[in-house]
């Protein structure tokens, strides 16, 4: 009754091949024009570039993160049809080593202790907070210490420091041990490196949760040091997981347009990315509205004061409006549908707009933190613009620097047939 | 059509049964390319690769769900618009209130119950779309009465090409279905003498359905009328609740023994007690007595009650200094008008914002009994003068606020005016609880200064001319 | 048809090809023979009369607190000031926990394509539909006038013009769980009609004639009608998928909303739903592991399919685990010395043990899992998913009772102790939980037969 298909790569092209020698220069020179230009309009408030810096910085993270998650749920639930798929996924999480390269230009200057990216760097941040909100959290009781003091045992630049360069140990020892075993089994077919790899899902799982609650306290949450919530890392989950979706689809969508892996990927399997797309990004939603929800109902002023700029600031407002249209209802509507999955060029164009807005969140998440100092809204396209594609093409240099001539589809792993023979009813 | 020599029954398809699915998919795609198309096919279990074998095109279910979700939405959010936003509609008005300091129509917070309504609707549509679509529940059902078909919810498998078909030939179908793998193919037919509902039972079934309408009906009457029986208390003791209530008597403890010997419930303040934020020690500004001002010795332990009722702590300050008010008609004959102040207490600034001030609160509130104009021609004083002529009533004219004895500094100081106000004098009721302190103070220079311009009345009501219907003039409206 | 497997293990990791699901060379006819046998047979197993008759004097015991708790009041049970929410609420969330595995099962692996779900289904979602009940009893009688129960609901009054207030979490709760008991329920006959067909057809008596066959509705398994079946069955799920998780969110959302320490924080949403996907779990295998031994349904019921559910037990509870670290964390983290007194009572204060017995049931115990052999002995697991159960009903008897013993004003500061009263209702609702719970043993199909047949020939995905 079922067509079986033998478990053979049967694409002529199944790798970057030479495209990796040519992309590299180039994406790295544009990654190198587009900062420098940011760069150049931000001399008089480097503050700014720095800021548009991180946004960036934590939209490829979140991207890297969710491939990460990716190939780690595809081993723990045994996944088969996910195969073909799980090597750009693998590519994606190995990319996490560059990554930390470009976080040293965040970095460096809190361990010099500049607080030009994280108020919390120097002390006194809990006093000159503009919100009303901020002082009655701040307000020392009798035997209490000033709120900063307390903090300061966990916001240190030399604590910080050691955290992120655990997280970065952490996350890039998963990440290769999974595409090293991967590109092993290429060669040997051993299927008991896919037991080994399942063997280390389940404690790899918890490492990665482990990592990604603390790193993203660490790295976004603390640009308002006196918000707090314990959805935040949830939040930034669900976001991540979902762009891995969309960007993967987006990277299979390419290659075969570009003649790569023509055979393996089928539309079945875009069929499913689209339901993960589908299906996280009401994730997305529901973890964003319930954080909202939370703190909006209970009103406390010490937590209120975050969502207040962010929704009562006529442009944040805007961008509020936008997150909520934007990453939820239009993808919702869009890709109900059985037959909008099933469209690989539709599918993509919805993955690019999605990505788009998994942007606009984390822009939404950061920037009103650079605007929180004079409490406006400030919007400097010629600053944030060339930073973002600057970053992306440098971003793209690195995947091609992972993926190199290496086999874009596990050759020989043991659930291969499965993936090349997967039907969606 | 072929039709069957057995009047009783009729031939309604050819049943071949299969032993397993795959041969079942064989037969129905062999079947489909022969050109049979009032076919069905029937299995324990949904059998992949059928849908396109017997020509099945997707249901249009989805649509259905979508559409009914989208009128959920609007339903879910409607429903806590009206009930908590809208209360201006004359038939089941809904109810805004204000709650934790939530709007009335706060959407965050009516996110979750319009979630639920969503839900909930899309699933009834699902499921009854669902059946509905497949044209079930279905009373009864030829194949049901096939002893073969009974394994069809088992282990066994069926083709049925029914007699509607164009090519359904009795002989041709038949050999076809054999050859095509059935182990067995045989005839469904159908009882015609009794594939109708008895008569009685449709008739049982309407009589039923009345019945059960009219208990739900009886209540809902009875919701609107009213009964000379007073109505049942299933949980007495929920209705009355045995608890201590403040300012009332104490329930009993045990037959005869109370809380406290005087049976109340709690204990009377402490003299002198003030309730918060009823301090109001600026006598100047609250009472319109002067700060040096002490009361003489003769006044009695055993005043006249307050025309004011209320039991604030304000009152028990002032009771203590100010002279008894009479309510009975011979005027009070030792006032001693030195107490009132003379001047505007600090605080209150006279200008044109207070009189303006002053003169919005008088019309509304004085102007009623003495008329725009203090002229003590007010519309309700008019009617009350009108009743009083024919007797229906007892009536006290409304002052003229022009009376020289009224308009008199020496006789009618600032304060005794802000007291009348506050407290009422003679028949006037008290406006203390209306009018807040500084309004009243904005009153009373509105007052003064139409005493002063002396303004003619500005209308002349004639009270045998007004078909206004009969005011039932409480006593407190009136003026002295 | 695939070759037929007779594995008596079946727990197996092997990439090259899935375990069975279906053991013991199984055909359509002997799993429709094993799963009707139950309910054909003119006398079960002498221990479902054994525990039929302890069920239903439990069930007795609880009707006859109802009566007396309505008779007297709430004042029977232990609720004082300032600890308002006590046992009812406690068991309610931990009752409607339990539901949420049901749809777990039958919508989101439904949704993953987890096929081994077939033959855990229905009994997961006849337990949901239980446990729903028992959750929905204990608000029911805590609103004091049982007899008013319908002004919950927006009811046109003519002459109250009285409507419920749509901005208070507790609505939402009567909206959640009433669309949820109503869609449970709707997915659960639907799922059955096929099944409640073959019993239809298999009948011998005029009454179960009738019975199941209006119950049936005219089942024929026809491919038209199994086609919008089908469709209609992925609809409900991808509808149940997000409704199972707003319940559990709303339920949350009662605490959370709120500004009482320890019990506002923004995680609870993910994570009580987490919480209730555990303990849903750890019910399903408790009833499951002695259900397959009564009735011998081994190779329906296999090794693989607990141990499955032992490793989402695993995961679940260590989802919960980690919500407990972020909370301790985040409360000494926010700086706000309210919340941090908060956690630090929960662990140190005057009900530590209750938290302690909290902690070792749900994130130390389930650890055992990591054993192969913990989790693939049917004795031994029970015992762990019982002390899972343990667990997450004082998970949230220590979230409701220490943050309201310990409130903003220390003054009313107080210890709370249960009643007679409250322990025997959290002990009659399990009465009335297994009481059904058998009822549907006897009387209905246990085990998703149509949708075991469809896999059999399959291997697990």
């Amino acid at each position: 009754m079922h067509q079986t298909r033998p478990a053979k790569i049967t694409s002529p092209i199944f790798s970057l091949k030479d495209g990796y020698v040519r992309t590299i220069p180039l994406a790295l020179i544009v990654g190198a024009a587009g900062v420098g230009a940011s760069l150049f309009f931000s001399l008089t408030d480097l503050r700014r570039f720095y800021y548009i810096y991180l946004v960036n910085f934590c939209f490829l993270l979140s991207i890297v993160v969710g491939c990460l998650f990716f190939v780690t749920i595809a081993h723990l639930t045994r996944a088969g049809w996910s195969v073909t798929v799980r090597r750009i996924a693998e590519f994606y999480a190995a990319c996490i080593t560059p990554l930390f390269i470009l976080f040293l230009p965040i970095l460096i200057p809190v361990l010099m202790n500049s607080d030009v990216v994280y108020p919390w760097v120097h002390g006194g941040w809990s006093q000159h907070d503009k919100t009303e909100a901020a002082a009655i959290a701040g307000l020392p009781l009798a035997e209490r210490p000033p709120i900063e003091v307390m903090k300061a045992a966990y916001l240190n630049p030399y604590f910080f420091g050691i955290r992120i360069v655990a997280y970065f140990l952490i996350w890039s020892a998963m990440a290769w041990f999974y595409l090293k075993t991967s590109l092993k089994q290429d060669v040997t077919g051993d299927k008991k490196l896919t037991l080994r790899m399942h063997a280390f899902s389940a404690p790899g799982m918890i490492l990665f949760a482990a990592v990604l609650v603390f790193s993203s306290f660490d790295i976004e949450m603390t640009l308002s040091p006196l918000w707090f919530s314990t959805m935040f890392p949830v939040y930034f989950f669900a976001g991540a997981a979902l762009s891995a979706w969309c960007t993967i689809t987006l990277t299979a969508s390419w290659l075969q347009q570009t003649g790569r892996v023509t055979d393996e990927i089928t539309t079945n399997h875009y069929h499913d990315l689209g339901k993960m797309m589908f299906g996280y990004g009401i994730f997305w939603g529901y973890i964003a509205f319930s954080q909202f929800l939370l703190i909006w109902y209970a009103n406390i002023p010490e937590e209120t004061f975050w969502y207040n700029q962010r929704i009562n600031q006529d442009g944040w407002r805007g961008f509020s409006i936008l997150l909520v249209a934007g990453h939820l209802f239009i993808p919702f509507f869009a890709i109900m549908g059985r037959t909008a999955r099933r469209n690989r060029k539709f599918l993509s164009a919805a993955a690019v707009f999605i990505l788009c807005m998994h942007w606009v969140d984390h822009y939404w998440l950061i920037m009103p933190e650079y605007d929180s100092v004079k409490n406006t809204f400030t919007f400097n396209p010629l600053v944030d613009l060339p930073c973002t594609v600057g970053m992306i093409a440098v971003f793209i240099a690195f995947f091609c620097l992972v993926a190199r001539d290496r086999p874009l589809v596990p050759l020989r792993d043991p659930r291969l047939g499965q993936s090349l023979n997967h039907v969606v009813h | 059509m072929s039709h069957n020599q057995n009047q009783t029954s009729k031939l309604v398809g050819l049943l071949a049964e299969f032993d397993d699915p795959d041969s079942l998919v064989q037969a129905c795609d062999q079947a489909r390319q022969y050109g049979y198309k009032v076919m069905d096919a029937y299995s324990p279990f949904p059998v992949h690769g059928i849908d396109p074998a017997i020509g099945i095109r997707r249901t249009k279910l989805p649509f259905i769900v979508l559409s009914v979700a989208l009128c959920a939405v609007c339903l879910g959010l409607g429903m806590q618009w009206y009930t908590n936003k809208y209360d201006a509609s004359p038939i089941f008005p809904g109810y805004a209130f204000k709650i934790s300091g939530k709007p009335y129509f706060s959407l965050p917070a009516n996110i979750p119950v319009t979630f639920e309504v969503i839900v909930l609707s899309s699933a009834f549509a699902t499921f009854f779309g669902m059946w509905l679509l497949n044209q079930l529940p279905r009373l009864s059902n030829p194949l049901h009465r096939m002893e073969r078909f009974k394994r069809a919810t088992n282990d066994k498998f069926f083709l049925l090409i029914e007699t509607g078909d164009a090519k359904f030939d009795r002989s041709r179908t038949a050999s076809q279905l054999q050859q095509w793998g059935a182990v067995v193919v045989e005839e469904c037919r159908q009882d015609l003498t009794d594939i109708k509902l008895p008569s009685w039972l449709k008739l049982g079934g309407v009589l039923l359905a009345v019945l059960l309408l009219l208990p739900p009906v009886m209540i809902y009457r009875a919701m609107g009328m009213t009964n000379r029986h007073p109505r049942l208390h299933f949980m007495p003791d929920m209705d009355w609740q045995h608890k201590f209530k403040a300012q009332r008597m104490s329930p009993a403890m045990a037959e005869g023994s109370y809380l406290f010997a005087d049976l109340r419930s709690a204990r009377a303040p402490v003299a002198g007690s003030v309730a918060w934020g009823h301090l109001d020690t600026d006598g100047e500004m609250y009472r319109g007595i002067k700060k040096d001002w002490k009361p003489k010795v003769t006044a009695t332990a055993n005043v006249g009650p307050s025309v004011s009722t209320s039991t604030s702590s304000q009152d028990a300050v002032a009771a203590s200094q100010e002279p008894a008010e009479k309510v009975t008609p011979p005027p009070v004959v030792e006032e001693d008008l030195t107490k009132y102040v003379t001047e505007f207490p600090e605080g209150v600034e006279v200008n044109a914002e207070l009189l303006a001030r002053g003169q919005r609160r008088f019309e509304i509130y004085c102007s009623v009994c003495h008329g725009y104009a203090g002229n003590g021609d007010g519309l309700v004083n008019a009617r009350a003068v009108a009743l009083n002529a024919t007797g229906q009533a007892t009536w006290t004219t409304a002052k003229s606020l022009h009376d020289p004895i009224v308009k008199d500094a020496e006789k009618n100081p600032l304060g005794r005016i802000f007291e009348t106000i506050s407290l009422g004098r003679n028949t006037m009721g008290p406006y203390k609880d209306q009018i807040p302190v500084a309004d009243r103070w904005a009153i009373v220079a509105y007052v003064k200064s139409l005493q002063e311009t002396g303004i003619k009345p500005l209308m002349v009501v004639d009270p045998a001319a007004t078909d206004a219907p009969a005011v039932d003039a409480a006593p407190g409206q009136t003026g002295d | 048809m695939a070759t037929v497997n007779n594995y008596l293990d079946n727990t197996y990791d092997d990439p090259d090809h899935r375990a069975p699901l279906v053991l013991g060379g199984m055909t359509y006819t002997t799993v429709t023979e094993t799963v009707v046998a139950p309910w054909e047979t003119d006398k079960p197993p002498r221990v479902w009369y054994l525990l039929f008759a302890t069920a239903v004097c439990l069930l007795m015991m609880l009707g006859a607190c109802i009566m007396h708790l309505l008779l007297k009041g709430v004042g029977v049970w232990g609720n004082s000031n300032p600890t308002y929410w006590a046992f009812p609420i406690v068991n309610f969330v931990f009752w409607v926990g339990i539901g949420h595995a049901g749809t777990l099962i039958s919508a989101i692996l439904f949704l993953f394509r987890q096929n081994w779900r077939t033959s855990i289904n229905r009994a997961a979602e006849a337990m949901t539909i239980f446990a729903v009940i028992c959750a929905g009893m204990f608000p029911g009688i805590h609103i004091g006038r049982v007899w008013a129960f319908y002004w919950l609901f927006p009811v046109p009054t003519e002459h109250l013009a009285m409507w419920p207030n749509f901005r208070s979490p507790l609505l939402w709760d009567v909206f959640a769980v009433g669309t949820y008991a109503t869609v449970s329920l709707l997915f659960w006959y639907m799922g059955m009609v096929p099944d409640i067909a073959t019993f239809r057809d298999r009948s011998k008596t005029k009454t179960k004639k009738l019975i199941y066959g209006l119950l049936s509705l005219g089942w024929t398994g026809s491919a038209r009608n199994w086609h919008r079946y089908e469709i209609a069955y992925t609809i409900l799920a991808a509808l149940a998928t997000p409704l199972v998780l707003s319940v559990h969110t709303i339920v949350s959302f009662d605490f959370a909303v709120s500004q009482v320490p320890g019990w506002h924080t923004t995680i609870f949403p993910p994570y009580f739903v987490a919480g209730a996907i555990f303990s849903g779990f750890a019910m399903v295998v408790t009833l499951l592991v002695p259900a397959r031994a009564i009735y011998g349904l081994q190779n329906l019921i296999t090794l693989r399919h607990l141990e499955n559910m032992n490793k989402i037990i695993m995961a679940t509870g260590m989802m919960v685990g980690t919500a407990y670290g972020i909370e301790f964390f985040i409360a000494w983290y926010s700086g706000v010395p309210w919340e941090g007194f908060a956690f630090y009572n929960r662990a140190f204060g005057n009900y530590w043990w209750a938290y302690w017995i909290m902690v070792s049931c749900n994130v130390i115990i389930p650890q055992l899992f990591w054993f192969k052999w913990c989790r693939t002995t049917p004795w031994f697991m029970v015992i762990v998913c019982i002390f899972v159960n343990i667990g997450m009903w004082f998970e949230r008897f220590v979230i409701t009772v220490t943050s309201l013993c310990r409130d903003f004003l220390p003054s009313s500061w107080a210890y709370f102790y249960p009643t007679s009263i409250d322990i025997m209702m959290l002990v009659g609702s399990f009465g009335l939980f297994m009481t059904l719970f058998l009822l549907f043993c006897r009387f209905l199909p246990i085990i998703a037969m149509s949708e075991v047949k469809g896999v059999i020939p399959l291997e697990e995905h």
